[in-house]
């Protein structure tokens, strides 16, 4: 027997969460072949928390923890692939490691958790009714995040100023593609952080949010990794 | 639903507390080489790896909330962590042998 998803709570999801409701969506029907029902009013529909089974346990949006686990997974995977290619060649990996500069990377990882810090602040606000609060701590959460894109375009400048590129060298092909792809995320989170600054509601944010830490929670690991482990 | 959220003090401390594990990862890891730019000693490596470790359980548990989650997802996402720091030291840890 084939059930529909059913995702939020009516009193919970208004309408305001249409647009990030079709992320929702997309993320749903990846991982089960499930389509969301779509309402009369164009609004995600009513179910209680209860209805997702082990999932009702998980804060916030169930959907959402099912993304952050599949990217916890990917960018694992990449984590222990790097440290085990670096295994078989470390003197190649630590020569082109020296290239980096680490208090860059570690003043954009300060950059990065205090934007967490002002995303969290943005959850209470939210909690408390208080949108217009609510939308300063985005409204931050989005300059730290634009500061810490700033610092990595400047990085990336330089190094490809200086030749390096990711053909360089197996190090470099990894530094590009893992730093690209946390890159990809934090510019994608910006622009979700824009739209619940834009379109404010508790679900919203509360999803946005989420999403925001986990650029910050690949971010803590892939620092250490790339410029100070060798 | 809102007494679930962690307070404003529980977040000043979680990030004074990320802050801090950050620079101590950066100091540990200039520090663990006297001479330059050196291979690091496996007991740096374990250190800043356990930092790393712990400020993403930090940011998930208080960040992203999941400490009112059951027993079950904690654990699930804390072995998640400690799976992957572990292969990442074990990778390491091989290397400094060759």
């Amino acid at each position: 027997m084939r059930h529909n998803l059913v995702v939020g709570s009516e009193n919970v999801y208004n309408r305001d969460s249409i647009a990030i409701g079709w992320l929702v969506r997309a993320v749903a029907y990846r991982c089960t072949k499930k389509p969301l029902v779509w309402c009369e009013e164009t609004r995600l529909t009513t179910a209680k928390k209860d209805d997702w089974g082990p999932f009702s346990s998980l804060p916030g949006n169930p959907l959402m923890w099912v993304f952050i686990l599949s990217e916890m997974l990917v960018f694992s995977a990449f984590f222990v692939l790097y440290a085990w290619q670096r295994a078989a060649d470390p003197a190649l990996f630590n020569a082109s490691q020296q290239l980096l500069d680490p208090l860059t990377g570690g003043l954009n990882t300060m950059v990065l958790l205090t934007s967490g810090l002002c995303a969290a602040f943005a959850i209470q606000a939210i909690a408390d009714n208080n949108k217009r609060r609510c939308r300063q701590w985005l409204g931050l959460a989005m300059v730290l995040g634009v500061i810490f894109c700033f610092i990595k375009v400047l990085e990336y400048i330089d190094k490809f100023s200086a030749g390096l590129t990711p053909e360089t060298d197996s190090f470099f092909t990894y530094y590009y593609l893992l730093t690209g792809f946390h890159f990809a995320h934090v510019v994608y989170g910006l622009a979700l952080l824009a739209l619940a600054s834009w379109r404010t509601s508790r679900v919203n944010v509360e999803i946005v949010t989420a999403f925001w830490h986990l650029v910050d929670l690949i971010w803590v690991l892939l620092y250490p990794l790339l410029y100070l482990l060798r | 639903m809102n007494d679930t959220l962690p307070g404003t003090k529980r977040l000043l401390i979680t990030w004074l507390l990320l802050m801090v594990l950050t620079l101590l990862a950066m100091a540990s890891a200039q520090l663990g080489s006297q001479s330059g730019w050196q291979p690091l000693p496996m007991w740096v490596i374990a250190i800043v790896l356990a930092s790393a470790g712990f400020k993403a359980q930090q940011i998930l548990m208080i960040y992203l909330n999941l400490r009112v989650s059951s027993a079950g997802w904690k654990g699930s996402f804390v072995t998640l962590l400690s799976a992957t720091i572990m292969l990442i030291f074990l990778a390491y840890f091989f290397a400094g042998l060759n």
